[in-house]
Formats: C-alpha cells, sequence, structure tokens
C-alpha cells in the first residue's frame, strides 16, 4: 500500500482499465479515476488504480521551485 | 564572495537558524528520507519527525479484532493488503487467525478482492478497507463496482481515514509539515491553503532525491521570514483541485465520520464510512459485529511514535522484543512504518 514513487507509463487503454509498463514490468490497473488517459501518458498507481498523471521531470520542475525562493 | 544562489542540499546543510521540527507525514517519505541517506546531511538544527501517515500504523487494535473475528467466527474470506496480516490484535494476527484455518487473502487492490469474491460465490468475501485519501477511492470503486454486479457475496470492514483534522491535532508537535504528495494528488492544495490561515505551515513533498531536498529547503527558506506558509513542491503530481473523478466517487459512497487513530485517539470527522446507498455492503452491519474495543502491548510506544513525542529507538521493546521478524507494534510491522524504517537503516541519527 506504499506510495511508490515511479511513474508507469500507459501502454494501452481499453475502458476502464490500463495496461501499464513501470520499468519493464506490466500489470493492468483501474482507469477508471483519470479522465482522458491515452497510451504514451504517465500515470502513479497507488493500489491498481491510477490517481494522476506525471506530466515533467523531477528535475526541471526541482529548479523552477529553487529559483522562486 | 561568490553571487550565485545556493543549491537545496547546500541551503540545508548550511542552516544555523532556529530548532525546526519538520513532520514528515508520508510513510513513504519516512523510508525515502532514510534510503537517500537525507538525514545524515541535516545540521543539528533541523530535526525530522515521522508523522501518522502509515495507514496500517494508525488503525486500532480493534480492527484487527473484528476482522479476526469476521475471519474465525463469521467464516469469512478476508481480502486485505500484505502489510496487515501480522499486526497483532488482542489476541492474535490475521496470519494467526490463518494459522487456525481462517481464508486471509492478501490483494494489491480492492478491486482484485472484488474479482476474488466473483470466483467464489460460495464464500462470504470480506475487504478490509483501510488507508487515506489516496487508497479511498479505490476502495470505493471496489464498492461501486460490487453494487452494480449485484455481488451479494463481497462486503468491506471500513476503517479509512482523511488526513486533515489529523494536521489540526498534530500541529503543535511539528514547526512544518511534508505533506504527502499522493495524498494531495487527490485532495488538491485548498486543504493546505486552508491550513496556513489556521497558522500550520507545510510543502508538498515528492519522493524522488530532488524532489525531497528541495522539500526541506524549501521549508527552511520560508521559516526564515517567520509566518505561516504553504508551498506545493510536487506540481507535476499535484494540482490545485486534486483529482476531482476521484473525490466525486468517494463523496459519493462514503461519508465522513468519527474515527479512533491508533495513539492519537478519536478524532472527530477524521473517519469515513459507507452511506446509506452502500450500507448493506457494510461488514459491521451484515455480520452483526459487536463494538470490540482492542488492547494493545502496554510497553509499545507505537501512540507516542505517531505523535512525533518519542524516536522509535526510545521505545524499550524496538530491537528487543520489537524487530520486523517479530513485531509488537504497528510502526514495527508496515514497511511503512517509522519503527521499520529506523530499524531497516539502523537508524538512531539525526533526528
Amino acid at each position: 500500500m506504499m506510495c511508490v514513487g515511479i511513474s508507469a507509463k500507459v501502454v494501452s487503454v481499453d475502458k476502464d482499465t490500463a495496461l501499464i509498463d513501470i520499468s519493464g514490468a506490466k500489470r493492468t490497473v483501474s482507469a477508471d479515476l483519470i479522465r482522458d488517459l491515452e497510451p504514451g501518458d504517465y500515470v502513479m498507481v497507488h493500489a491498481g488504480t491510477a490517481i494522476a498523471k506525471i506530466t515533467d521531470s523531477d528535475v526541471g520542475e526541482t529548479k523552477k521551485i529553487m529559483e522562486t525562493l | 564572495m561568490e553571487n550565485r544562489k545556493l543549491s537545496a542540499k547546500e541551503i540545508i546543510e548550511s542552516y544555523r537558524g532556529r530548532h525546526l521540527r519538520i513532520m514528515e507525514v508520508c510513510g513513504t517519505h519516512t523510508h525515502e528520507i532514510f534510503r537517500l541517506g537525507i538525514r545524515k546531511i541535516l545540521p543539528e538544527a533541523v530535526e525530522l519527525i515521522s508523522g501518522p501517515g502509515c495507514p496500517v500504523c494508525v488503525t486500532p487494535v480493534g480492527f484487527i479484532d473484528e476482522a479476526v473475528m469476521l475471519a474465525l467466527d463469521r467464516s469469512a474470506a478476508i481480502c486485505t493488503f500484505g502489510d496487515l496480516v501480522r499486526v497483532p490484535g488482542t489476541e492474535m494476527s490475521l496470519a494467526g487467525a490463518r494459522s487456525k484455518g481462517a481464508t486471509i487473502k492478501m490483494v494489491y487492490s480492492p478491486l482484485d478482492a472484488v474479482a476474488y469474491a466473483q470466483e467464489h460465490p460460495d464464500r462470504n468475501v470480506v475487504f478490509l478497507a483501510v488507508g487515506f485519501e489516496t487508497t479511498t477511492p479505490a476502495a470505493c470503486l471496489a464498492a461501486k463496482k460490487a453494487k452494480a454486479a449485484g455481488l451479494g457475496n463481497f462486503s468491506l470492514l471500513v476503517a479509512n481515514k482523511t488526513m486533515p483534522n489529523a494536521y489540526r491535532v498534530l500541529k503543535d508537535s511539528t514547526d512544518a509539515f511534508l505533506y504527502p504528495g499522493h495524498v494531495n494528488a487527490i485532495a488538491g492544495t485548498a486543504v493546505c491553503e486552508q491550513l496556513v490561515k489556521e497558522g500550520v505551515s507545510g510543502v508538498v513533498a515528492g519522493f524522488t532525491a530532488n524532489e525531497l531536498l528541495t522539500a526541506l529547503a524549501v521549508v527552511i527558506e520560508l521559516s526564515k521570514k517567520g509566518k505561516p506558509f504553504f508551498r506545493n513542491c510536487y506540481p507535476r503530481v499535484v494540482k490545485p483541485e486534486g483529482n476531482v473523478p476521484a473525490r466525486e466517487l468517494m463523496n459519493e459512497v462514503m461519508e465522513p465520520c468519527d474515527a479512533e487513530w491508533r495513539g492519537l485517539g478519536v478524532i472527530k470527522a477524521s473517519g469515513l464510512k459507507l452511506r446509506a446507498p452502500y450500507r448493506d455492503l457494510d461488514a459491521r452491519l451484515r455480520f452483526s459485529l459487536p463494538k470490540i474495543t482492542g488492547r494493545s502491548n502496554p510497553a509499545c510506544r507505537c501512540g507516542d511514535v505517531l505523535q512525533g513525542k518519542c524516536r522509535p529507538s526510545d521505545c524499550s521493546l524496538f530491537g528487543a522484543g520489537c524487530t520486523p521478524g517479530h513485531p509488537v507494534g504497528a510502526c514495527m510491522v508496515s514497511n511503512e512504518g517509522a519503527c521499520s524504517a529506523y530499524y531497516q537503516y539502523g537508524g538512531n541519527f539525526n533526528g
């Protein structure tokens, strides 16, 4: 149940499920909670459910945050 | 002197200001901070304390007793996340119940429990629903799909919790929270903005080294200004509005109730229960469970650990009577637990 901070790549979407690839490991998860999910998107997965799209690298993002300080 | 901005790591390492207590709420943050060696670079003036963000750790003993009763006395097949199985109940854990013949099935997702119930129409199947805003939508999805499928042999034993009122209870234990990124991925940031108005500071943090160092540096820098603050340091996942479909689903299936947290007692409106249209899926009602108050080992200090009142290594059981192989308290059982992290990483250093 831990929050794993690894994003998963969406391989395919079929109605309310998505096939995801996490570093080569593939698994089908629920896609019920994300609107407009498409192959090629990256998502965070928790308890077998995609809970959020992830859109940028952490490096670019943290650099921007540090610049605001 | 060179005129350049300091890196996050430099800001942390060079801090010599007033003592700062920063509570990492999420159990995975606790583990990642240890694993990445971040505690080793903290100056004396920065203290990290581990909060109550491990759902298994805050689940009261009575919940385990209820699950054991369902498994042994009501012959229900229990589907559960793996980390609940070894949590001690008053008399036994679910692993102990399994050794007495109970069916205890570990699942990765609540939806796997629904599938298990469909595959075993001759068994009553109960899913143990614990977790915060991150996990609750999946349990609600399971309830909704089971109801839509007319699945009469599936129910949930619900102990889901929500974080906002726990922050309010714990606000005096810390100068700033590292908010759990994936809770905010669902909940959004409105609660954090509201907490600033109540004088509570914090930043949402991600899980990589860059993200955790940045979040800590932001806490240090904003604390210098002497005013309550909030900053979202994980915007690639956490949007201000959060995950709207997930929250709509939670609101459709569950409603707030008072809830008991291990170590923190009862916190008003910090729990969730099934709404009336879903109440036929409530295992407590379906199996007429009596009200159960569990008893934990009196020497166990999980409650103090969860409130940041002591370090795991301050507990007399830590590493002696209580180890990951033979856990006494929930914080040593769960992979997310603070005691487990301290034990695993040899951790009585810097914080």
